[in-house]
């Protein structure tokens, strides 16, 4: 059976209230619990398959690797502690396989052209700037290394703070803040002209 | 450069840094208060905020259609028969005989995966039943043909109900993996499947006598 659904941000609210019903869920999957793992599956495969694609340009990679990080959630839940929020935890695992991935599958040299990720929508000029503005903010986030994509995807769409991010990329808060603002700069470098238009 | 001028640049560095977080509402108190001050005397910083507030809805607003794959990674759940570690250890014997089947199985039948999950989990439930069945003990007086795994909070009745309507009986299990095997008559085995397979409580229900389903 194949569902298919669309993508929204859960928001910085709805992420922490979601933690402790996480948390609930790891519990009930560390006893086995196959039910429980279904339900944090489906909480987390939409969100994990949008930051494995900003982290991996193989398509076939993203649902492999996908799979390697719900396995391993599946078969180490009950190694999984509060000290953390469950989402920090499962991106972190989803952070470290994407890495492993990338070693044995590098970025392909050149992208198709087009861009499936963004969403049609109607209307006319309007419609086409909007088009264009995310089209451009699309290549230029593909311009940038995995590490700097990560950082950018974690606080624009995933809604996170900067200590969570440097608990998932493993490395220092300096880090993550120096990552993000270098790849604010070179957003804002590829979008110069139609920046102008949001503000 | 006045101390004043130093000050005001490492507090302006500071606060542009945080503005992706002042943004989407991630910043804790103390570094919340040192944006909130900057922002009112730099107009700068208040225009790269408008900027970051545009991105976030940017990358909020792309919404690609994914699909599940929750068939496909409870299916390699029920092949990998890993259990989570917080779970009681399968017994060494167990383990060793477990290395040692999988090894040939996945070099010969990498291809199918269902196959090898057959076969090894048949495999796997013959080595994990109990220490004092013998090689010499006689089989169980009907033979299993179907392993299933219900739901962590199906209760006693609804299997009892399950197994009935199916016309199956339990034969063995549970198995470290919580599965159990089951006896259906071989002229109703497919009916017998579907019943089960239709179920609500039911997880998993597949021939293990190397018939299809």
């Amino acid at each position: 059976m194949i569902l298919s659904g669309t993508l929204r941000s859960p928001g910085a609210a709805a992420i922490s209230s979601l933690a402790a019903d996480d948390g609930a869920l790891l519990a009930r999957v560390a006893r086995g619990d196959l039910q429980a793992f279904e339900r944090l599956y489906r909480a987390y495969q939409p969100r994990l398959t949008r930051f494995l694609s900003t982290l991996l340009k193989r398509p076939h990679l993203i649902e492999e690797v996908l799979d390697d990080v719900m396995m391993v959630v599946w078969q180490t839940a009950g190694t999984f502690r509060a000290s953390s929020k469950p989402s920090t935890w499962i991106f972190a695992i989803a952070y470290r396989k994407a890495h492993k991935a990338r070693a044995r599958w590098p970025d392909p040299v050149e992208e198709p052209d087009g861009d499936n990720r963004t969403s049609e929508e109607p209307g006319p000029d309007e419609a086409f700037h909007h088009q264009r503005r995310r089209g451009l903010l699309m290549k230029a986030m593909d311009n940038l290394s995995p590490d700097h994509r990560a950082v950018v995807d974690l606080t624009y769409f995933h809604g996170m703070g900067y200590r969570e991010i440097a608990e998932i990329v493993d490395c220092p808060l300096d880090t993550v803040k120096t990552r993000m603002f270098h790849a604010r700069r070179r957003l804002r470098q590829a979008m110069s002209g139609t920046v102008d238009d949001w503000i | 450069m006045t101390d004043n001028g130093r000050t005001e640049l490492t507090s302006h560095g500071e606060a542009e840094e945080l503005l992706p977080w002042y943004a989407n509402g991630q910043l804790d108190e103390a570094d919340r208060a040192i944006v909130d001050a900057h922002l009112s005397s730099c107009a700068y910083c208040r225009q790269q905020l408008a900027i970051e507030r545009r991105l976030i809805k940017e990358f909020q607003a792309i919404e690609p259609k994914i699909e599940s794959g929750w068939t496909r990674l409870r299916g390699r759940i029920a092949s990998d028969s890993q259990l989570p570690t917080v779970r009681a250890p399968r017994p060494t014997r167990l383990a060793e005989a477990w290395g040692f089947l999988t090894r040939p199985a996945i070099a010969t039948l990498a291809a199918a995966q269902l196959a090898f999950f057959i076969v090894a989990g048949s495999a796997l439930l013959w080595l994990s039943r109990p220490a004092y069945h013998v090689l010499g003990s006689p089989p169980p007086a009907a033979g299993g043909n179907v392993v299933i795994m219900f739901r962590a909070d199906a209760t006693e009745q609804d299997i009892r109900d399950v197994l009935k309507s199916a016309g199956a009986t339990i034969v063995d299990g549970p198995t470290p993996a919580n599965a159990y095997v089951l006896h259906v008559a071989a002229d109703r085995r497919q009916m017998a499947l579907k019943t089960l397979q239709a179920n609500d409580i039911v997880q998993l229900a597949q021939p293990i006598d190397g018939g299809g389903s």
